[in-house]
C-alpha cells in the first residue's frame, strides 16, 4: 500500500476516534483520553488473525455492521479490566463482573463512540454510514476477533484502520477499528479528491 | 509432545503422535479427522461455508467445501485408510446473537457445511461441541485420538 492511502487512513482514524473519545470524555465527565497515533494496514489473511495479540486473553469486544453508501464493520476491543473500570465510572456498578447492566452498558457506549466516529466521517465526505444496533461478546480475544473478521467475510486481504487510546488517571486502554469493505472505501477516496490513493 | 497451532484456513496433521490446537473458535469451526489404525490426525480451521471466485486464490482450507476433500487428502497422504477415517467438530459459535436475529449465523452455516461435505465423503461425526455463544480452543491428541474442548467458564469437555 503507498503511502498516500495509508496516510488517509490514519487521516479518518484520528478524526473517527477524536470524535468517539471526546463522546466517551463527555459520558464520563470530562475525562481526558489519549490517541495513540493510527495504524493502518492492509492485512493479508494469513497474517489476519494474529493481528490483536493475546488469542487467550478475555476481552470485551463491540461489534457493529456499517450500512449505507459505505458499508463495513467496525469494533471497539477493550481488555476486560478496561471495560470493568468503565463500567464502575457509568454505572457505579463496582461488583467486577461483566453482569447484565454492565453488558447493556458497555453496548450503549460501544454505540455512541462508534456513531460518532461514523458521524464525524459521514460529515466529511457527505457519505451515509450508518451503524447496525451494536453486538457485545466476552470472551476470547482469539474467538472475537475470528467472529468480526468472518463476520466481514474478509478474502484475501482486509483493511484494518485501528486507534488506540487510554485514558488519563484511569487504567482505561481500547482499541477502535474500521474494516471499511474495499470498493467503498474508494468511494470514501474519491468524495476527498483522492482519486489515484 | 510437539504442539502446532492451526490458525484460521490452515490445514496441519501428525502421525503417531503430536497435539494440533486451534485457539479462539468463534464462527470458525474446528474439525478433526482420525485414522485410528494408522493414528493418522488431521485438524483444520475452517473459516466460512463456500469457496468463492473472487478469492480463488485462497488456502483450500479456508473454506468447508475445499477444506474438507483437502483434508482427507492429506490424510491419505499420510497413510490413512478413507474408509477408517472418522470426524469431530467444535465451534461454529455466534458471538454476536442480536446482530443475526434475522438470518442464519456465520457459525450455523459453518457447522451447516462441514457436516454436509462430511457426510457427501462418507464420514461419520463421532463427537462434536458447537454452536452456542461463546468461543473455544480445541486440542486434538493425535497418539490417542481424543479431542478436549476448553472455553471461558465453563467445564472442559472431552469429544
Amino acid at each position: 500500500m503507498n503511502d498516500a492511502k495509508l496516510d488517509f487512513l490514519k487521516e479518518l482514524a484520528n478524526i473517527g476516534t477524536g470524535h468517539a473519545t471526546t463522546a466517551l470524555s463527555q459520558m464520563l465527565s470530562g475525562r481526558l483520553f489519549q490517541l495513540v497515533v493510527p495504524d493502518a494496514q492492509m492485512l493479508p489473511f494469513d497474517q489476519a488473525a494474529d493481528y490483536v495479540g493475546g488469542l487467550e486473553q478475555v476481552i470485551v469486544g463491540i461489534f457493529v455492521v456499517v450500512s449505507g453508501d459505505v458499508r463495513g464493520h467496525m469494533a471497539f476491543l477493550l481488555p476486560v479490566d478496561s471495560a470493568l473500570v468503565l463500567v464502575r465510572l457509568l454505572t457505579e456498578d463496582d461488583s467486577g463482573e461483566i453482569n447484565e447492566l454492565a453488558r447493556s452498558a458497555l453496548q450503549e457506549l460501544g454505540n455512541i463512540m462508534i456513531t460518532s466516529y461514523l458521524n464525524a466521517l459521514a460529515k466529511m465526505t457527505t457519505l451515509l454510514m450508518a451503524p447496525s444496533v451494536p453486538g457485545v461478546a466476552v470472551d476470547m480475544a482469539g474467538a472475537v476477533w475470528q467472529s468480526i473478521l468472518a463476520g466481514a467475510e474478509v478474502t484475501d486481504e482486509v483493511t484494518v484502520i485501528r486507534t488506540e487510546f487510554f485514558a488519563d488517571g484511569e487504567a482505561i486502554e481500547g482499541h477502535i477499528l474500521f474494516l471499511p469493505d474495499d470498493d467503498d472505501f474508494k468511494q470514501i477516496a474519491r468524495m476527498l479528491g483522492l482519486e489515484e490513493v | 509432545m510437539t504442539e502446532v497451532f492451526v490458525n484460521m484456513g490452515q490445514i496441519s496433521a501428525f502421525k503417531t503422535q503430536g497435539i494440533l490446537t486451534t485457539v479462539g473458535l468463534g464462527s470458525c469451526v474446528g474439525v478433526t479427522l482420525y485414522d485410528d489404525l494408522a493414528k493418522v490426525g488431521v485438524m483444520g480451521h475452517i473459516f466460512l461455508p463456500r469457496s468463492r471466485e473472487r478469492d480463488a486464490g485462497a488456502p483450500p482450507g479456508k473454506y468447508a467445501d475445499t477444506g474438507i476433500p483437502a483434508m482427507i487428502d492429506e490424510a491419505v497422504r499420510l497413510g490413512a485408510q478413507r474408509s477408517r477415517l472418522k470426524a469431530k467438530m467444535a465451534g461454529g459459535a455466534n458471538l454476536f446473537p442480536n446482530l443475526n436475529a434475522n438470518s442464519t449465523s456465520i457459525g450455523t452455516q459453518n457447522i451447516e457445511a462441514v457436516t454436509e461435505h462430511l457426510k457427501k465423503h462418507g464420514i461419520a461425526i463421532i463427537g462434536k461441541d458447537v454452536a452456542g455463544d461463546y468461543g473455544r480452543k480445541m486440542r486434538f491428541f493425535v497418539d490417542t485420538g481424543v479431542v478436549t474442548v476448553t472455553a471461558i467458564g465453563k467445564e472442559a469437555v472431552k469429544i
